[in-house]
């Protein structure tokens, strides 16, 4: 290298100093790790869950499929405001408002669909929803066989 | 109002938030700060309408009185001292707004004008965010107030915008205030709904949710909405107008100020006029003899029959087309060798006007000075006479039909003379009669999906723009179909942005000197030197 006429003063960091015989021979880290896998191979308090067989509870608050509720009376509490669907930033949330056949309210959702592959389930629709209509439950198997069945309706997302 | 644009009003020195400034005399303290770019809240105020002074948003301190005054009726005077954020006044604004908030139903999340609402804006500014009103909210009426209009009269702040809207400007008085103290709420009298030509604009001036249009409730809610700012077609008066829509639907039209042509208003004719665009006679793929073809088939076809007409040429355009496609017209008639160029218009409608000097125009179409300004004045004139009669005579062996009228009034001269031609292409936006037995068919767009100019029945030329984002619709408008067959038919090297072609039409044709889309004001400008005329009348300087 080009260190011959500048030996007077050291101005740059010292080389690192390279493996020694022990690290350069893989035989002292191919031994510990060896042992790890040993150790879990034989424990006998093993973590592993089986899954179909055995189901974990979600944690409280764990944000999993969508559901629309109900009143009392059956009917959808959702008013069609599109909060939800302002809030959400993955744009998942599809809405067609129509005038609603009761006194109390004045619209209610005609189309309400979540593409939940879009879907971040981040919750923001439920934080977003001034008549508490939606949340996110605790479902988080939700396989389908087409991508046409990941659009939920409003039937599908209230029968949840 | 008018004495801000006076140059010979005098100034007058008063203190705004403790700055020195001057305003002309006789401009109200709101107006004033509003110039000098201090705003201050407002309800019953409106520039168009006279002063209410009633709502009471807008108090000011003043060093004139021991109480705060409403600065949308106290004019400015030499030596005034006006605090519009002093303690004072802070205290007022909210005092107001909790009273306005007392029987406010909370119901933002459904009413159709969360979004645009002065009364949800300002209770984020001003006031307490909660109530102190432990009583029952009072129930007002909901109910229909005209064919287009609801009231939800829970929703109502008596502000009178409404009521003096109908007394000044529509000058037909059908709303009043019923009731008295905190359960006083907009109607009408028995048996008069609302139901004027300009009836539509009480919702817009509407601060709260209170007034509604029946044809956009529960349609979309405002912010979702893509806005694009555009011109009424409905006449020759060119409403500025903004175009709102969502996923490529028109859900409703409002009106954008423009002191020269529409101020703030527009007619319900123009402003629930949109519905064609949907309609099922719309021409949605081109056509060959009846059969579907692919659109650059179609262009194809057209640009042959432009190098080969096979005798005269005609072209039929309509006052529907913007100037840049009327000048692209004149392209194809100039390089034919034989070609006869003429206009059809609509039948005239009345033209009607109001006691708040808006005007509708009795012409019902709103381009047709635009394309006399680029083919002649003549041409809806004797240069249609011309076309029509060679048709007739059966002279005409291809002809180019311009129909883009979105209420196909099939005028039966035409449309047997039309038949006559030996081949027709026709760019329609609805098939009817005019493309009836026409060998090639293209789609055509509607005013609201062209990119271009129009010029209004003063010459005032204004800009026109498609609601549809870019990438939108997979359909081209005229414009653009023009260019293409153009470029085929080797007339023009390429296909060029509307605001292109019309830098080449100002660089050719006079009226539109030094005129282009970019320097064009969003209130548009008036065509120079060109004088509107009837139709059919030479004179003016083209």
């Amino acid at each position: 290298m080009a260190h011959d006429h500048d030996h007077d003063h050291d101005d740059g960091p010292a080389e690192p100093k390279g493996p020694g015989l022990a690290e350069r021979t893989y035989f002292v880290p191919l031994i510990k790790g060896l042992a790890n896998t040993l150790h879990h191979m034989f424990r006998v308090d093993a973590n592993t869950q089986h899954y179909p067989e055995q189901r974990r509870a979600p944690a409280p608050g764990y944000r999993g499929e969508h559901r629309l509720k109900r009143d009392e009376l059956g009917r959808e509490k959702c008013v069609a405001c599109f909060l939800c669907s302002t809030a959400c930033p993955a744009h998942c949330i599809e809405i067609v408002a129509e005038e609603a056949p009761w006194s109390d309210r004045e619209k209610r959702p005609r189309l309400f669909n979540i593409d939940m592959m879009r879907c971040i389930y981040c919750g923001m629709c439920e934080e977003a929803c001034p008549c508490d209509a939606i949340e996110l439950t605790p479902v988080f198997n939700i396989p389908s066989r087409t991508r046409g069945e990941k659009i939920y309706d409003k039937e599908r997302l209230l029968s949840n | 109002m008018s004495e801000a644009t006076n140059p010979e009003t005098p100034l007058v020195n008063w203190v705004l938030n403790g700055q020195p400034v001057q305003s002309p005399a006789g401009m109200t303290i709101f107006e004033a700060a509003k110039a000098l770019e201090t705003t201050i809240p407002n309800f019953c105020y409106h520039p168009g309408l006279t002063i209410a002074g009633n709502c009471r948003i807008c108090m000011v301190e003043s060093n004139r009185s021991k109480k705060p005054v409403i600065s949308c009726s106290e004019r400015i005077a030499e030596g005034l001292e006006i605090q519009t954020e002093s303690p004072m006044a802070i205290e007022a604004r909210n005092a107001v707004m909790e009273f306005q908030l007392i029987n406010h139903p909370l119901d933002c999340p459904v009413c159709d004008k969360a979004g645009e609402c002065d009364l949800q804006d300002y209770s984020y500014d001003h006031g307490p965010d909660r109530s102190r009103f432990d009583e029952e909210k009072n129930i007002r009426h909901t109910k229909e107030l005209g064919p287009t209009i609801d009231i939800w009269g829970n929703r109502c702040i008596v502000c009178t915008r409404c009521v003096r809207f109908c007394d000044e400007i529509s000058g037909t008085g059908e709303l009043c205030v019923v009731e008295r103290g905190d359960r006083s709420v907009v109607d009408v009298f028995p048996t008069v709904p609302i139901d004027n030509p300009l009836a539509g604009n009480v919702v817009d001036i509407c601060p709260v949710g209170a007034l509604i249009s029946n044809d956009f409730k529960f349609e979309a809610r405002i912010w979702n909405m893509r806005k694009t700012d555009s011109v009424c077609a409905g006449c020759a008066r060119g409403c500025n107008v903004e175009v709102q829509s969502l996923d490529g639907f028109v859900k409703r039209l409002v009106p954008r100020e423009n002191m020269e042509v529409n101020k703030w208003w527009m007619c319900d004719e123009g402003r629930y006029d949109y519905r064609y665009l949907l309609a099922d006679e719309r021409v949605t793929a081109c056509t060959k003899d009846g059969e579907p073809v692919e659109d650059h088939d179609a262009h194809e076809t057209l640009a042959h029959w432009l190098q080969d007409p096979g005798g005269t040429l005609g072209i039929l355009v309509d006052p529907y087309i913007t100037c840049e496609e009327a000048f692209l017209v004149e392209q194809i008639a100039s390089h034919a060798n034989n070609a006869l160029v003429g206009g059809w218009k609509p039948a005239d409608g009345t033209a009607q006007s109001f006691p708040g000097q808006f005007t509708i125009s009795g012409e019902k179409a709103p381009n047709r000075l635009g394309v006399e300004a680029v083919l002649g004045k003549l041409v809806f004139g004797s240069q249609g006479h011309a076309l029509r009669t060679a048709l007739e005579k059966g002279q005409v062996s291809t002809l180019i039909v311009f129909a883009g009228f979105p209420h196909p009034d099939p005028d039966d001269a035409w449309v047997q003379a039309i038949r006559k031609a030996k081949r027709r292409a026709v760019f329609a936006l609805q098939a009817g009669a005019w493309t009836e037995g026409a060998g090639l068919v293209i789609p055509g767009a509607s005013p609201f999906e062209k990119d271009g100019t129009y010029a209004n029945e003063d010459g005032r030329l204004q800009r026109v723009r498609s609601f549809h984002a870019p990438g939108d619709v997979e359909w081209s408008h005229d414009l653009q179909r023009l260019q293409a067959v153009l470029r085929i038919a080797g007339l023009r090297p390429r296909s060029l942005s509307s605001s292109a072609v019309f830098r080449e039409l100002a660089d050719v044709k006079k009226p539109f000197h030094g005129l282009s889309h970019s320097t064009l004001p969003a209130t548009g400008a008036p065509l120079p030197g060109f004088i509107p005329l009837p139709v059919g009348v030479e004179g003016g300087s083209v």
